[in-house]
């Protein structure tokens, strides 16, 4: 089975997220690195301000 | 305006708001987990006990259950299970007194630096047996050799007996050290280590449950 | 040869002051050697010193020596670079050199009752004087307080010099990192009876220290060393300083969630101590480039500005801090990853496998690159321009490396078999342990580890020998 039940002994947040093959961890590197792309954007567009 | 060709990638501002960043938002997220984590760990009470509650850490009153530790087909891998009423050193302890008791047993096994030989929940030294799940190890069982060695009819009248005198009672050439545990000390620990073996640790030690009869029969625990 | 411990041609008080932080940690280092060996022998041979100095006590000593040790020649390291990194003198001096008194008659204080009181009774009277029982931050609680009053005045230096003074990319991470460093610490001084609480708080002390802070502190000392040492430019140096502090922090906070696979924590943890961990060895992939990098672009531009010779104004401290580079990704980096992942360390967790990894990996990351500032405090405490290897620095960075690594290899076997024995097959019981601990491949490890500890300790007085004549010889010869 690809997505598996909830195993863990207290329900929670973290693991509601943590119901299939690496989705929790999926999730966080996501969120951590998707504003990196809005930061490179502002970088680039003041360094071609100064430019 | 034309588009200059300009380089974000050896920008050090870029660098230094991306480093600032991860660090706050990985700092945000690990105080987050920790504020979860530390309600699923923080000790059950009497009344989850009574309830048949699960929780991960049960209260100190655990040790006036017998333990257990099996295979469970839901989570995958070996749980603890707290089963009926026993009596430890003889009694029912109560809700002070264990606790009193599981004090008492962890200050011991600090002061005596358990942790710089043996490994308590996996982690410390590796130069004696890990700790985790001693209470339901085969050796102080009834069947096992520790309760005639030490000449005690209960499992935690004998680990006490040995806690006083472990040299007294070699089972190998690598030895345990006399403390100078007291017999009072000598049951707080008893209590420290049924405690945890009680607590809920994702299946480790894997196999530990694993009896001589599972081994004839083949099969295993793993995943 | 003793006299040049006295020899100093320095007129910075910090720096003085890091050079008195360097001779206590090059002391406890030995310590540390002389413990270790102890408890390899105990090992090998049941009955050395049993019940008079037994493997609690030795194990305890050889790593509280450690840790300190290292603390000392980190506060030392950050002395040395204060003035050259914002143009003005400590601020604060003298605090700062009563605090390194105060800290020194603590620590002589705290090994003493270690080796003399070894165990107290189970009272919390026992845990404020005698020690905490708790791996690496067994200090007692008086100590405890101590300490953080003395880091505090430390950092007060640290602080009020940056202001005060230029506030370069380099002191900026290193006055950051070291608030985090120091605040840690906090998290490990309580006593609770409940033992994953406790295990969990003790984590953010020994894991946020040694896998993100000092990480990213190295990584600092590596930039302020690279632009020292082969005059690498700064904003160069700066700008991977910060992609390292983004992948050593980004991996290492939430790398953490490998400490809490099995201590009761739930099971959510698996997945985020999984990746983020896998991603630890990355930066110091990074560093190590960085390093290779930087050095052979300084000799290459050199060289094509018709220069004659080494761009490396001190030899051996290069010399350790490449080893440091490489170190850290093999240590930290792929020892570590070998058993992060939970489907693994279900098996691993509590073997020699983590005492193989604790090895190289405290040397590669740590041990080497602090070495290397102390060659780099000698060449300035006695003046020379230019410092190059002799036969004793090369022995000694030699037989130590060799030794480490011989250490290392010999502990994964044992903890290769202990893992496939005592955990795969028999499942971590009593029997189970001693089953494995008794089989051949195991001893023989064991063997090889005590034999390699003594190749480091001879490699450890070559060093000790070396900085204490190497500053001398060199000023002869540049006269």
């Amino acid at each position: 089975m690809f997505f598996e039940p909830f195993t863990d002994v207290v329900p929670s947040f973290f693991g509601w997220l943590n119901q299939g093959p690496l989705t929790l961890t999926i999730f966080l590197h996501t969120v951590i690195i998707l504003p990196m792309f809005w930061i490179y954007k502002q970088e680039k567009a003041n360094l071609e301000k100064e430019a | 305006m034309a588009k200059k060709n300009v380089s974000v990638w050896t920008s050090i501002p870029f660098w230094r708001r991306s480093a600032a960043w991860v660090t706050g938002f990985a700092v945000m997220l690990l105080i987050w987990l920790s504020f979860d984590t530390l309600g699923q760990i923080s000790m059950g009470t009497d009344e989850d006990l009574k309830a048949g509650t699960t929780k991960r850490v049960p209260a100190p009153t655990v040790i006036n259950y017998n333990i257990d530790y099996k295979m469970d087909k839901k989570r995958g891998s070996e749980v603890p299970v707290i089963g009926a009423k026993e009596p430890f050193f003889g009694k029912e302890w109560s809700v002070e007194e264990a606790a009193d008791l599981l004090h008492l047993g962890k200050l011991t096994s600090q002061a005596k630096n358990c942790m710089n030989c043996h490994t308590l929940l996996g982690n410390g030294a590796y130069f004696a047996p890990d700790l985790t799940k001693s209470w339901l190890d085969p050796m102080w069982s009834a069947t096992g050799p520790m309760q005639a060695m030490t000449g005690k009819p209960t499992k935690e009248e004998a680990m006490a007996e040995f806690l006083i005198n472990p040299s007294q009672y070699p089972t190998h050439a690598r030895m345990m050290p006399n403390l100078g545990i007291t017999a009072e000390e000598a049951v707080g620990l008893v209590a420290f280590l049924k405690h945890m073996s009680s607590i809920d640790t994702n299946g480790f030690p894997r196999n530990f449950s694993k009896t001589v009869d599972q081994f004839k029969v083949g099969g295993t625990n793993a995943r | 040869m003793l006299a040049s411990i006295k020899t100093n041609s320095l007129t910075n008080e910090g720096q003085k002051l890091g050079m008195m932080y360097f001779r206590v940690a090059i002391i406890l280092f030995g310590a540390q050697l002389l413990m270790g060996l102890i408890a390899a022998i105990q090992f090998l041979v049941p009955g050395f010193l049993f019940e008079i100095f037994d493997f609690s006590v030795a194990r305890m000593v050889h790593i509280n020596a450690l840790v300190v040790w290292m603390l000392y020649a980190m506060i030392g390291s950050v002395y040395m670079m204060i003035t050259d990194e914002t143009g003005v003198e400590t601020v604060g001096i003298k605090l700062g050199k009563l605090g390194f008194w105060v800290l020194t008659a603590a620590v002589t204080v705290v090994v003493l009752v270690y080796i003399f009181v070894q165990v107290g009774a189970g009272t919390e009277a026992s845990i404020w004087l005698i020690h905490e029982g708790r791996e690496y931050i067994e200090a007692p609680r008086w100590a405890d307080i101590g300490i953080v009053v003395v880091v505090l005045i430390f950092y007060w230096n640290v602080f009020a010099s940056y202001m005060a003074g230029k506030q370069t990319g380099i002191m900026t991470v290193m006055v950051a990192n070291l608030m985090a460093l120091a605040g840690l610490y906090l998290a490990g001084m309580f006593f609770t009876d409940n033992i994953s609480m406790d295990q969990f708080w003790w984590w953010w002390v020994i894991h946020l220290w040694v896998e993100a802070t000092w990480e990213v502190f190295v990584g600092t000392l590596a930039a302020y060393a690279l632009i020292r040492l082969i005059g690498a430019k700064r904003e160069i140096v700066e700008m991977w300083l910060w992609i390292e502090v983004l992948m050593l922090f980004g991996s290492g906070v939430l790398g953490m969630g490998h400490h809490y696979f099995w201590i009761g924590t739930p099971e959510y943890w698996w997945e985020i101590g999984a990746l983020f961990s896998a991603l630890e060895p990355v930066p110091l992939i990074a560093m190590f480039v960085h390093v290779l990098y930087d050095w052979g672009k300084e000799q290459g531009m050199a060289h094509g500005r018709g220069e004659e010779g080494n761009v490396v104004t001190n030899g051996p401290a290069m010399a350790w801090i490449v080893t440091n580079a490489f170190g850290n990704f093999l240590g930290a980096g792929v020892w570590g990853f070998f058993h992060t992942l939970p489907q693994v360390n279900i098996y691993t967790h509590g073997t020699q496998f983590t005492a193989a990894h604790g090895h190289l990996a405290f040397f590669g990351a740590y041990a080497t690159i602090l070495i290397g500032m102390m060659y780099y405090g000698v060449q300035k405490a006695h003046g020379v321009e230019r410092m190059a290897m002799n036969f004793k620095s090369k022995m000694g960075i030699f037989l130590i490396t060799f030794g480490v690594l011989g250490m290392t290899v010999a502990l994964t076997i044992a903890g290769y078999e202990q893992v496939l024995v005592e955990r795969a097959e028999l499942g971590g019981t009593w029997n189970a342990f001693f089953i494995a601990q008794e089989l051949p491949w195991y001893i023989q490890a064991q063997l090889w580890r005590t034999i390699m500890g003594v190749v480091t300790l001879v490699g450890f007085i070559y060093l000790v020998w070396d900085l204490l004549t190497i500053g001398k010889e060199s000023q002869k010869e540049e006269v």
